[in-house]
């Protein structure tokens, strides 16, 4: 990996080159479609005609007016306020989703240490009922969820959308841990037997350390399947105190009295810091304590 | 709703009491108001309204997002969520009054039923009614028209198309002139609308779907359905046809100057004339629909008021005055919504209004608009339209592609209808 | 390896990952498979018995072999480019170069949408009056006629399989990523003492150390692919014609449009029959000690 040639390193930026743009691409695409008003975006003139244009945030975070919207001919009420939501919302999508993921860890990862490690009685069977519970669809599941929420009488709150998320994402941190688990070689805890060390300890001093990267990444697996869900959180969640984010744009991407650029505004806004969370979580969590692990 | 919401209505009860108007503000009632989000902060502001007026009853708006609205409102139904007040629509009406979700309103208040009913569009009095009985008080409506571009027709030399064949031609000429698809189309199977703009061009040839009894009839190629889709296969046959999946991006598309003509709700033409946003706003002007008779499909939007909410007396007094404030005389929250957002309304006096004419000259011809609006029809909505539409779509949408025969895709519509027509009366 | 036999005592590791799987499966799945066999239509009040009679009319209908075909085609374009493009930046993501860690978390992006968000993302790329792609391509004097990604049947095909495949990346991407990173060190500087080429390193050394999570991979991408429609549906509505229907759309349209919750979930067991199959000739075809007992 160290010594490679100027050729071989001008290759590697270039298919970085392409991977960031395939990734990055469309969102640059609604960075920009946020800041460029639809006159300039749809009009003759160039795109840049009427600079950089930064109301549509304002108008989503205080309520005031874009100036547009002051000029002749143009009508005051007929811009979104649903557009408003997306600052409590993305609270709202923050708090389910961390829920989610810290929930997936904490139940998940104690069975998927006893999956990988431990021979018991029915573990076979309830290995498989774990893993594949997940392939009924979700839509033919509407309907029970929805009954069960409501007897709960917790309809319309975060808290239903979080439980509902961590049971559909539960299977699968099972499944993952629980492979990353197996491939921890026997040796080490066959040392720690001898040493005396009960199991919990293997696990919080053996096994959890040596998987945190896999964590980390089920975790965070966790939390994008909440963030980016759907359809339980329209139907579970109840008015704008508790709706996400997927919720809002969902709406947002189909009213009317949504301009494009009011669009991307929404859209930027709501990628951006779900990128600085992902960032923290990926570098300092899991790169930094893989770092660790393999200096100690 | 919160602590606000609170002592605005106890401010207010305290304002009631001393005026000792309403002894019944002693007993609060709660009614449960359930919404699309269109404009939201509109709705809440018109409710804090209604709260302050009436101490005692106090109202909690839930909010769904419009694509979802449907399916929320039928689970709630399926799981009895409390549910008193709601945004209802006329293709949904038959289902949901069939089935004993809602309450007829010419039962709770006969009188002023029957005296506000002689002024609202006759195409808005037949998308609230079913089995004869009155099930709503309208919250909007809207007519389907054909939209164009009176700048690149101008330049063009073409007048407004009056029937389709002039469309037509107007449509090959430009594209014979540069321009690649000079009609822009709403293109989503999943989408009512997909029909319902359809149905609004077969009223604007001046025929029907259905006879006078309710049977199909489309299957005949002499009626003007069957000619519609012929005319829609050969459009987009010659390729003059872009489609967009959605309303919200035929408005920019239409923006760009690449499409001459669109068919859309009138509310679209009033995003698409927005000077705050749109660069061509102000060229978008709106056709009668083509055809000889030129009608259009008109749609109602309206409040109800579930069965569950009518069995309780209480209940029922409070939401009855609550629809009384939201669309009753003198139609001050349906002409808020018409001056401030541009949607259309099913009480007429308000197209005489003062204040909607100059909301609204600056985006809509109102001569014309007044002219559609007179001739629009109601919609043939039964239990089983809003299914057999969801059946017949992607029926429509193969065909339009020539993906499907027109006669094929006509004849299955057509024997669908009849046989879910026959199941349901025999049920 | 250590695995201790006998005892309870592992449920109660067990137990707190699986009491909410219980409880979120057991009635709502039993629930669907009873709607399954019952005429449930909302507007007809009457819930009779129907035997597999919502089974017979679902296979017997007209969606339901352009339905499996496309939803097919699907999982065979999907689920194998997700994961071997997943494969391939992680590997590149795990050697050095300038601006490595901006690129590691820009990969991520696609995650964080949902798919209505994707859907209008890819519109505004695809669109064939004012979309980003034929502009790019006009500006280059590459095309005089706009090229019709969201209207000509294969193209649109094409064109929302992309924006299925860019959303699912992300997880393929960290998942290897973090396999990767917990190869043994020493496993990888011998194979590149003993001099290996960089495809060889990766067929002996890596892949087979890999191997689980690429089967695993696979088996959630094909899962993926056969049973989300969101971004697919808010794209194109299912069109042009049939040319981007997918079977599992079906379960929402016969419940929700149709209102025929019977055979709504007749077809969501019907997916879940094929989708069974599917993971079972996935999990033969790569053979792996996955889900041995051990």
């Amino acid at each position: 990996m160290r010594d490679r040639s100027i050729l071989g390193r001008g290759l590697t930026l270039l298919a970085a080159g392409l991977v960031f743009l395939f990734a990055a691409g469309p969102i640059v695409l609604a960075g920009l479609g946020s800041v460029i008003p639809d006159r300039a975006l749809f009009g003759d003139g160039g795109l840049f005609d009427y600079g950089l244009v930064f109301d549509n945030y304002r108008y989503i975070f205080t309520g005031e007016l874009p100036d547009a919207y002051l000029t002749e001919g143009a009508n005051r009420a007929m811009i979104s306020d649903a557009a408003r939501q997306v600052p409590q919302s993305l609270l709202n999508s923050a708090i389910i989703s961390l829920s989610a993921m810290v929930l997936n860890i904490l139940l998940g990862a104690p069975a998927a240490f006893a999956f990988a490690q431990f021979r018991f009685r029915g573990k076979k069977a309830s290995f498989m009922y774990l893993i594949l519970s997940p392939l009924v669809p979700t839509v033919a599941l509407v309907v029970p969820f929805f009954v069960i929420i409501d007897s709960l009488g917790l309809l319309g709150t975060r808290l239903a959308v979080i439980l509902v998320h961590t049971a559909r994402a539960l299977p699968f941190t099972v499944l993952i841990l629980s492979l990353f688990y197996r491939r921890i070689p026997a040796e080490i805890f066959e040392a720690a037997r001898i040493d005396g060390a009960s199991r919990w300890t293997r696990m919080v001093r053996i096994a959890l350390p040596l998987a945190l990267p896999s964590i980390g990444a089920t975790g965070l697996f966790a939390f994008m399947l909440s963030y980016a869900e759907f359809l339980f959180a329209m139907v579970l969640s109840g008015d704008a105190g508790s709706r996400p984010l997927s919720v809002v744009m969902a709406a947002l991407a189909r009213n009317t009295d949504v301009s494009w650029s009011l669009l991307n505004t929404a859209i930027f806004i709501a990628v951006l810091p779900t990128l600085a969370l992902v960032v923290l979580v990926w570098r300092f969590v899991v790169e930094g304590l893989l770092a660790g692990a393999s200096k100690g | 709703m919160g602590a606000h919401r609170r002592a605005l209505a106890a401010g207010a009860a305290a304002i009631g009491l001393a005026l000792a108007t309403n002894p019944a503000s002693a007993e609060d009632v709660t009614l449960e108001f359930v919404v699309w989000n269109y404009s939201l902060d509109t709705i809440l502001d018109n409710v804090a309204k209604f709260e302050a007026a009436n101490p005692g009853i106090q109202v909690n708006v839930t909010d769904y997002t419009w694509p979802d609205y449907h399916d929320s409102l039928v689970l709630r139904f399926r799981s009895g969520t409390q549910t008193d007040v709601i945004y209802a629509g006329q293709d949904w009406l038959p289902g949901w009054a069939a089935a004993g979700f809602l309450a007829p309103l010419n039962e709770i208040a006969p009188e002023q039923i029957e005296q506000w009913k002689a002024e609202m569009a006759p195409f808005t009095v037949s998308d609230m009614t079913h089995d004869g009985n009155i099930y709503g008080l309208p919250y909007y409506a809207d007519t389907i028209s054909l939209v164009y571009n009176a700048k690149i027709l101008e330049e063009a030399g073409i007048a407004v198309p009056e029937t389709w064949d002039d469309l037509m031609a107007a449509a090959r000429q430009l594209k014979a002139d540069g321009m690649e698809h000079p009609i822009v189309y709403e293109y989503d199977q999943e989408l009512p609308n997909f029909f319902d703009a359809f149905v609004a061009q077969v009223y604007g040839r001046g025929g029907d779907l259905f006879d006078a009894e309710g049977n199909a009839i489309f299957d005949d190629p002499s009626n003007a359905a069957y000619q519609q889709l012929e005319w829609l296969q050969q459009a987009v046959g010659a390729d003059l046809v872009a489609f967009e999946s959605h309303e919200s991006t035929i408005i920019p598309a239409m923006n760009t100057g690449n499409h001459a003509f669109t068919i859309v709700y009138n509310y679209v033409l009033a995003a698409m004339n927005n000077a705050a946003e749109q660069p061509r706003a102000g060229e978008f002007a709106l056709a009668p629909m083509p055809g000889d008779a030129h009608a259009t499909l008109g749609f109602t939007k309206f409040y109800a008021i579930t069965a569950a909410a009518a069995a309780d007396p209480a209940q029922r007094e409070a939401a009855w005055k609550f629809l009384e404030f939201m669309a009753g005389p003198p139609y001050d929250v349906a002409k808020r919504w018409a001056v401030e957002k541009g949607l259309g309304f099913g009480q007429l006096p308000l197209l005489q209004d003062p204040d909607v004419i100059a909301a609204w000259e600056g985006w809509v011809d109102m001569e014309v608009l007044k002219q559609q609006v007179e001739t629009a029809r109601a919609g043939t909505w039964t239990e089983w339209t809003s299914m057999w539409s969801a059946f017949f779509r992607p029926l429509m949408a193969q065909a339009m592609v020539g993906e499907a025969e027109v006669a094929d895709v006509m004849r299955q519509g057509a024997q669908r209808w009849n046989e879910m027509k026959e199941q349901f009366a025999s049920r | 390896m250590t695995r201790e036999g006998g005892s309870g005592y592992p449920w109660l590791w067990v137990a707190p990952a699986l009491l909410p799987v219980l409880v979120f499966t057991l009635y709502p799945v039993g629930q669907a498979l009873w709607t399954s066999l019952h005429n449930v239509q909302l507007l007809f009040p009457m819930v009779t018995w129907a035997g597999t009679g919502n089974y017979e009319r679902v296979i017997a209908s007209d969606y339901f072999v352009t339905g499996l075909i496309n939803s097919a085609k699907m999982v065979l374009v999907a689920a194998p480019s997700v994961v071997a493009l997943g494969v391939l930046i992680a590997l590149l993501l795990s050697r050095r170069f300038i601006g490595r860690g901006i690129v590691r978390a820009v990969i991520l992006l696609p995650w964080a949408l949902p798919g209505a968000i994707t859907a209008v993302l890819w519109v505004w790329v695809f669109n064939p009056s004012w979309g980003v792609l034929n502009g790019l391509l006009r500006w280059l004097g590459l095309i005089d006629r706009s090229i019709p990604w969201l209207t000509d049947p294969a193209l649109a095909f094409a064109s929302v399989a992309v924006a299925h495949v860019w959303s699912q990346i992300p997880f393929a991407v960290v998942l290897v990523m973090a396999a990767l990173a917990t190869l043994p060190r020493e496993l990888m500087e011998a194979a590149t003492v003993d001099g290996a080429t960089a495809g060889q390193r990766f067929v002996h050394v890596i892949f087979p150390q890999i191997r689980a999570i690429i089967v695993v991979l696979l088996v959630y991408n094909a899962l993926v692919a056969f049973t989300t429609y969101d971004v697919v549906y808010a794209m194109t509505g299912g069109g042009p014609g049939t040319a981007t229907s997918l079977l599992s759309f079906q379960i929402w349209r016969e419940s929700f449009s149709m209102y025929d919750f019977g055979s709504g979930s007749a077809v969501a067991f019907i997916v879940v029959a094929i989708s069974g199959l599917m993971i079972f000739a996935i999990v033969k075809a790569l053979p792996s000690d996955l889900f041995a007992d051990g």
